[in-house]
């Protein structure tokens, strides 16, 4: 982080950047945004960094307003003004946030608003040093994009034949994706006429209170759609949660193997058929 | 945020309440929201929206996209002039059953949005505002 | 808004109601009349109402369509919901809505094929 040039016993408390090598060193910086604002929030100096992050040549933007590197949402909602005044109060303010460049472009960015204070203490202005970190965020989105992939990928809902999808959960499940695979069974089940879920939770090592709802407010769903889930694979640890949490379990059928779920599975489909076509 | 992502609606009739759905669902589905979500709002839609019909005879409800942290969200603030909910906490904890008696929409809308706020004075009226935000 | 006409047909000694994509309250109550009467003029042993196309169940609706099932039920038949959109399931369970003591299917088909091997007139 630079530092905030004011603040600097060998420059002069009195002018702003007046001080010749230190302003050769602020204004050569590429990486960081370093500007002064006057106590009204008008831009009164501008670096390289500045003109790279942000986009405006030194003419194009001295004298005017800090508020145009703001998304005019954040405008509306007075963030600027409150800025200013929270430094003020607090000798600085820092936050990340959206800005935005000349052209209109949107940018991630972490910004440093400090005070800039002469010796009796008279507010002469801001310092405002800004980092972009379109990178960082971009970085982040593309992990974020990666573990929902993932947890699509590890709860998959699969047809094994006709009228069965199979649904194999493993590891620990949270509440987003108790719901995401709620949402998913479902959409496979009107999508293949199945009238028949075995969801095998074997793989699950344990479940929380929310998670548990979640997995029975499945279990009510595809009831409503008129399909019937086989609950398999429940492990002595996840029945003793379901139970201690007073959930009302005589509704759901439960089997102790996905293999013996897949032999109701079996029993229920050769039933259908015999009723159909008198056939074996 | 776009010019035209904001709008209003009159309620004064019964058959509003499905007009009111309508109107939500087209809004809801020009923000982006996945069918899953659209429902969810537009039921949460019908459910205050039947309220005002209901208890307040009149009201408005207002939509609008919002947004926050650089998520895209949408706004519904349902208004009216009625008698107002003498006790909120109440009825928001009101059980939803169904039998007769219309039960509150509140909890419900409640557990469909991701947020709410419920203002109301007796003899005044009721606000309502919730708010979903689009999944990252 | 003029009550949409519902269809409801009589397909054997069971009957089988089409509702609308959207109804509006007037048409949900609507449909429950037309039901009660048709069973009572044809003495039907069961009910189906094809939601396949409906996209918003609200409390409105889930109340009037638990009623319907109770009153069929004492008529001497049973209901079975057919069709019910995922969104609409989820939405559904999310709010706690119940439908009575509906059966559910997953389609008109089946619906029929559940009525015929149900046993009818439980009273329920």
């Amino acid at each position: 982080m630079a530092k905030q040039p004011a603040a600097t016993p060998t420059s002069p408390a009195t002018g702003l950047g007046t001080d010749d090598s230190f302003r050769l060193l602020v204004e050569s910086v590429k990486d960081y945004a370093i500007i002064m604002l006057d106590p009204e929030g008008r831009v009164a100096s501008w670096n390289a960094g500045a003109e790279r992050i942000k986009g405006y040549r030194p003419d194009e933007i001295v004298g005017k307003h800090f508020s145009c590197f703001y998304p005019a949402e954040a405008v509306a909602r007075g963030v600027p003004e409150q800025e200013l005044r929270a430094a003020a109060k607090e000798g600085r303010f820092e936050d990340e946030g959206w800005r935005v460049r000349k052209d209109g472009k949107q940018f991630w960015a972490n910004a440093i608003l400090s005070a800039l204070r002469d010796k009796d203490g008279t507010l002469r202005g801001f310092a405002k040093v800004t980092r972009d970190l379109s990178e960082r965020k971009q970085a982040e989105e593309q992990i974020q994009q990666q573990a929902r992939e993932i947890m699509e990928l590890s709860t998959p809902v699969m047809q094994v034949w006709q009228g069965v999808v199979v649904a194999p959960l493993i590891g620990s499940l949270d509440s987003q994706r108790t719901q995401q695979f709620m949402e998913r069974l479902l959409n496979r089940i009107v999508e293949t006429n199945s009238p028949l879920a075995l969801v095998d939770i074997m793989g699950v090592p344990t479940i929380d209170t929310q998670t548990a709802q979640h997995l029975i407010e499945t279990i009510s769903a595809v009831r409503l759609l008129g399909a019937q889930v086989v609950l398999t694979g429940v492990r002595p640890a996840i029945a003793q949660t379901l139970v201690h949490l007073g959930i009302d379990l005589s509704g759901i059928l439960t089997r102790s193997s996905l293999a013996a779920g897949l032999r109701v599975a079996l029993d229920m489909l050769s039933l259908e058929v015999v009723a159909k076509n008198g056939k074996p | 945020m776009n010019a035209a992502s904001h709008g209003e609606f009159r309620i004064g009739s019964e058959s509003d309440i499905v007009a009111a759905r309508k109107v939500v669902r087209n809004a809801a589905t020009a923000l982006g929201f996945g069918i899953t979500d659209v429902t969810r709002i537009v039921t949460a839609a019908s459910e205050l929206t039947r309220n005002i019909y209901h208890y307040a005879r009149s009201g408005v409800m207002r939509w609008r996209a919002i947004s926050r942290d650089a998520r895209l969200g949408l706004e519904l603030t349902f208004e009216d002039s009625g008698p107002g909910i003498p006790d909120v906490a109440k009825a928001m904890e009101a059980g939803f059953t169904t039998s007769k008696g219309l039960g509150l929409g509140l909890p419900g809308a409640k557990r469909l949005m991701d947020e709410m706020t419920v203002r109301s004075q007796v003899g005044k009226g009721t606000t309502v505002e919730v708010r979903k935000w689009l999944r990252k | 808004m003029a009550t949409e006409n519902i269809s409801v047909i009589k397909l054997r000694n069971l009957l089988l109601v089409t509702v609308p994509p959207d109804p509006d309250d007037q048409t949900v109550s609507a449909l429950q009349e037309q039901v009660l009467q048709a069973m009572a003029q044809h003495e039907c042993r069961g009910l189906v109402l094809d939601i396949s196309t409906v996209e918003t169940l609200d409390s409105f609706f889930a109340r009037t369509i638990a009623e319907t099932v109770q009153m069929v039920g004492l008529m001497g038949g049973r209901t079975v919901l057919a069709g019910m959109r995922a969104s609409v399931a989820v939405t559904a369970t999310q709010l706690g809505l119940t439908m009575g003591k509906a059966l559910t299917a997953l389609d008109v088909d089946r619906a029929l094929d559940l009525l015929d091997s149900a046993p009818s007139g439980d009273g329920v």
